[in-house]
């Protein structure tokens, strides 16, 4: 089981800006748990709707296809460093 | 069935190999992946599977004050090709068939439909021998899995 990341830490450094983030994404997952919670019955009356032009299956499934691509973002990293500038962003 | 079952039983009704010929190929096709030592670059059971992709790049140590001061570090994991994958599972046959025509504008005959997780897994398996290394004078450049 691959959990979703904890933190996203995003830094962008340069001679004219200063931007530091430190996000606890494990605060933020218990929202979503309640807001797929409540989007469920509207996904499902969506699905039924959408049934005949094929789109119900990507609609039911969209949701844990996206949270299983969210949580495969734990250990991403992108640091970039030049003199005098550096850009951060991190998954963990 | 596979298809590469269905090739050996195919080749066997053509009488192209022998019965006890299509019986050890069977044998071969029903070992799993990665049991066929050293034939496929496919890692080794109780091998660590790799997990990222890591794209360095860094001023040439050989340039001296030459050098491109720009550092690059990069780590991708692996597990966002899987997931990314598995959302072919979503795609509406009539979406697929565009990908597949878009793909085939671009000279790749590919079914994204018939791509399987186990194909992903052994390419994965694959990559942990992928190694890049290039130096130009100013800077370092290494992709390699880990």
């Amino acid at each position: 089981m691959i959990w979703p990341p904890s933190v996203l830490r995003l830094r962008i450094h340069s001679s004219r800006r200063h931007f530091s983030l430190w996000l606890p994404l494990f605060l933020v997952w218990p929202l979503v748990l309640v807001l797929g919670l409540v989007l469920w019955p509207l996904l499902l009356i969506g699905a039924i709707v959408l049934w005949k032009w094929g789109w119900s299956k990507p609609l039911l499934l969209g949701g844990p296809a996206i949270f299983r691509l969210f949580c495969a973002l734990r250990g991403l990293k992108v640091e970039v460093k030049e003199p005098g500038e550096q850009v951060l962003i991190s998954f963990r | 069935m596979t298809d590469n079952q269905r090739r050996i039983l195919e080749m066997l009704a053509e009488k192209k190999i022998s019965v006890d010929e299509a019986e050890r190929l069977l044998t071969l096709t029903e070992q799993p992946a990665g049991s066929e030592a050293g034939t496929s670059g496919v890692a080794q059971p109780g091998e660590p599977k790799p997990r990222y992709i890591r794209v360095m790049v860094e001023p040439d140590p050989k340039a001296g004050p030459e050098a491109d001061p720009e550092h690059v570090n990069i780590r991708v994991p692996l597990a966002i090709i899987r997931a990314g994958i598995k959302l072919r599972a979503l795609m509406p046959s009539h979406v697929a068939t565009k990908v597949n025509e878009a793909l085939q504008s671009k000279g790749i005959d590919l079914d994204v439909r018939s791509v399987k997780d186990r194909d992903i897994e052994q390419l994965i398996s694959a990559l942990s021998d992928f190694e890049v290394d290039v130096q130009d004078g100013r800077q370092k450049v290494r992709i390699y899995v880990e």
